[in-house]
């Protein structure tokens, strides 16, 4: 091989071009794993891009200091940071286990970086962070909140008060401390300039002329979801004072029996004018004349999440939702059953993702008939063709339905079925559900995201390690037999980034096997399985750059090192690849290896 | 909870007799039956610790056909859903459990679960907290604006704290806190229901 002559053609020419030439072609490079690959390409392309990038993804906020992101990337404007592992939205981490947002406001104000954009998911976050985040960036305009806690309206007071240019409050199934406040009268008279307000998680009440004066002066208002404190005359005064330019609405207003009717007439109005909405979301407390008053515009929506409509029936859902023939996401209760799904499938050809949520947690009644089953499940996927993300809660599968869903669609990307009894195998053969699931693997070649449920052995694993080759995530409950499972997953599955199991007997030898795959991952969660606090040592001993935590049950006092048996099995254990070693935040419950 | 090794074992969760050896390894196939515990969808902090000690949740699991009882964290539905979407009262059913709330003058309904209070006084202290101070009066108080009043399994509104409090959380289906001037003309039960 003549190295001296040899050419490497595209590289060395586009050296040639300014620097601000080759940033504007980096411009439409937006996603960050091109991104991260065009920035390994050469210095100098990674100097340019350093410089350019203005989005930063962080999908594990302990995987990098702040201190060394804003190194990196100085002149970022818009920061997602993700903080708790996935298993805490069902109360399996501490509460006080980590994920603080003000070590990065901090550093990001200090490292006097001009930040326009802030998401978080599980992150904790506090009313001083929120007020530090308002004074320290001129620019600030989206700040967008998921299953965040640790905050008042206190701090969405600051917000309000401080951040003049803000354009988006996004606030999504967060727990916040309702102070009852005046948060919604601190906003300037002089703020003019919303987008996007949604602050439906709150729990108090609100000042209502405060919110509709708001409205008023925003003529770029295109989202606004309210909490269950905004009655329905309220709610019709502020749909009319922004019908026209409204895209996405959130209701959610106590109805004691039926509307009045001149109050209802006034609603049917303002919708009307509501030419531009297509997205409703919302109806927690509220009966089903107000959701049949959005009949009229149904059609154009292609948005609808009625997965908190407890107080609407199932006969009124499906008659809803006949309606919308344009629908591309349907978030709903199992309460529609499978008739509503079969109504579903006929009516909303264009849906692309569809949630089905569980309406009886406590499974009070014995023959709970409005649950859904796998008989819904295979309408759907015989009637919407474009159908490539399921998220299905249900009482009862099949090999046999899941087979059919596999060939009817080959292109889901996520696709979690969750039974709600644990270990339940097929109804009606009484095997496990290996073969079905199996199938699922096998058919969908872009399969990103999986959870699996029901009866399952080794098998499924086999199935998964062999044919999910674009498999990303996955979630495992109560499933498999030996550690062969874990073990071929771990071999077999080499996109894998994130992956979760719960109560499966799987111990120190699938976990050891391959400990350079877990550089490869964001991070690994195993809970109640068979891992033992020996184990877990001899990885962290062997992967220095992994963070391995065990979270203790005994919240009030780490392991006593005396006494701590290495033949004792580790409840929960939290691992994932870092760049900045140990963190410093961890609780006493929490003991890093 | 400490780890005191043997202790921490008689008082393990498992299916069957007593007297089985109890230093024996649980099975490598985990059941979930075999970590159930008695908790209830919202109290998070009893999810949290890893066995339930006391042998009388011991008795009520054995007691419970299989698929009722209650796993930590499934399914898994998470928290803020769990809390604010699903059905915690059905109309039929009465008893122990939430009840709906209601207050004039404010748009929302609260729900709130009577099991957790022990009588009238901790009551009227939770409902004051529901609705953030209002200060609402259960017994017959004077000084106060408000009248609580329930709807009883048979479909009438009584004024609450007249019946024995055991008699009042078997029969109330939901509350109403409603404006003492309103009260008189409701058409409320009378009082002196046999005890």
């Amino acid at each position: 091989m003549n190295r001296a002559t040899k050419l490497r053609p595209s590289t060395s020419e586009m050296n040639y071009f300014p620097d601000e030439v080759i940033e504007h072609i980096f411009d439409f490079v937006a996603s960050h794993r091109d991104r991260n690959s065009i920035s390994l390409v050469n210095k100098s392309w990674h100097k340019i891009e350093r410089y350019s990038r203005r989005q930063v993804f962080i999908g594990n906020c302990y995987a990098i200091s702040p201190e060394r992101l804003i190194r990196r990337f100085p002149c970022l404007r818009s920061l997602t940071l993700k903080g708790k592992p996935h298993f805490a939205d069902f109360n399996l981490v501490p509460h006080e286990w980590g994920g603080f947002l003000h070590p990065w406001i901090d550093a990001l104000a200090k490292g006097g970086v001009k930040l326009e954009e802030l998401r978080l998911k599980r992150m904790v976050v506090s009313d001083e962070s929120l007020e530090l985040l308002s004074r320290s960036f001129v620019g600030f305009k989206s700040l967008v909140l998921v299953s965040c806690d640790g905050f008042t309206t206190d701090g969405l007071a600051s917000i309000a008060a401080n951040c003049r240019n803000l354009r988006e409050l996004d606030l999504q199934e967060n727990e916040i401390d309702d102070h009852r406040g005046q948060w919604l009268n601190c906003f300037p008279d002089t703020c003019t300039t919303l987008v996007s307000l949604n602050f439906a998680c709150l729990k108090g009440e609100i000042n209502l002329s405060a919110l509709e004066r708001l409205v008023a002066r925003s003529p770029n208002l295109k989202s606004l979801k309210v909490n269950r404190a905004v009655p329905l005359d309220a709610l019709t005064r502020l749909m009319s004072c922004c019908a026209s330019q409204l895209v996405d609405l959130g209701v959610g207003c106590y109805e004691n029996n039926e509307p009045e009717p001149e109050s209802f007439a006034k609603l049917l109005f303002a919708i009307a004018k509501c030419t531009s909405l297509r997205s409703l979301s919302g109806f927690s407390e509220v009966g089903p004349l107000c959701l049949t008053a959005f009949i009229p515009i149904s059609a154009n929506l292609t948005s609808l999440n009625l997965s908190y409509a407890a107080e609407i029936q199932g006969n009124h859902l499906i008659k809803f939702v006949h309606f919308c023939k344009r629908l591309q996401r349907l978030w709903i209760l199992d309460s529609i059953g499978d008739k509503g799904l079969e109504v579903v499938a006929s009516s909303c050809k264009e849906l692309q993702e569809l949630r089905v949520f569980p309406s009886d947690l406590h499974d009070e009644e014995d023959n709970n008939n409005t649950a859904v089953t796998e008989v819904g499940l295979v309408a759907i996927s015989a009637g919407c063709p474009k159908l490539h993300s399921i998220l299905y809660f249900c009482k009862q599968m099949t090999n046999a339905a899941l087979i059919t869903v596999a060939k009817n669609c080959p292109n889901f990307i996520r696709f979690r079925l969750c039974i709600l009894e644990p270990n339940k195998p097929d109804h009606i053969t009484s095997q496990s559900l290996d073969e079905g699931f199996g199938a699922i693997v096998q058919a969908c070649k872009g399969l990103r995201r999986l959870s699996v449920s029901g009866l399952l052995t080794d098998k499924v694993f086999l199935y998964i390690g062999m044919y999910a080759e674009q498999l990303e995530m996955l979630s495992i409950a109560f499933a498999g037999d030996t550690d062969k499972g874990m073990l071929d997953v771990l071999n077999g599955c080499k996109k894998l980034r994130k992956l979760e199991i719960r109560d499966s007997p799987f111990g120190n030898a699938a976990l050891l096997a391959d400990v350079g795959k877990y550089e490869t991952m964001r991070s690994l969660w195993m809970s109640s399985c068979e891992v033992t606090l020996g184990g877990c040592k001899r990885l962290a001993r062997n992967a220095p750059w992994l963070n391995v935590e065990i979270i203790n049950e005994n919240e009030s006092g780490r392991m006593e090192r005396n006494e701590e048996d290495e033949r004792e099995k580790v409840d929960r254990l939290y691992l994932y690849r870092t760049v900045v070693g140990t963190r410093k935040d961890a609780p006493p419950c929490v003991t890093i290896l | 909870m400490e780890k005191d090794g043997l202790e921490l074992e008689i008082t393990e969760l498992r299916l069957g007799l007593p007297g089985r050896d109890l230093t024996e390894k649980i099975m490598k196939k985990r059941g979930f039956m075999e970590m159930i515990m008695t908790s209830s969808g919202s109290n998070s902090e009893q999810c949290e610790s890893g066995t339930v000690s006391s042998g009388v949740d011991v008795e009520k699991v054995n007691d419970m056909p299989a698929g009722k009882t209650q796993v930590v964290g499934w399914p898994p539905v998470c928290s803020y859903r769990r809390k604010n979407s699903c059905k915690e009262v059905s109309t039929t059913k009465v008893g122990l459990g939430y009840v709906k709330v209601s207050m004039d003058g404010i748009p929302y309904l609260r729900k709130m679960d009577l099991g957790s209070s022990q009588g009238y006084d901790d009551l009227a202290f939770a409902l004051d907290k529901l609705f953030h101070g209002i200060g609402v009066a259960l017994k017959d108080g004077d000084n106060c604006e408000y009248v609580t009043i329930y709807e009883d399994k048979d479909g009438d509104w009584m004024l609450a704290g007249d019946v024995p409090w055991v008699m009042f959380i078997e029969s109330c289906k939901r509350l109403r806190i409603m404006k003492r001037s309103d009260a008189t003309g409701f058409g409320l039960q009378p009082r002196g229901v046999d005890e």
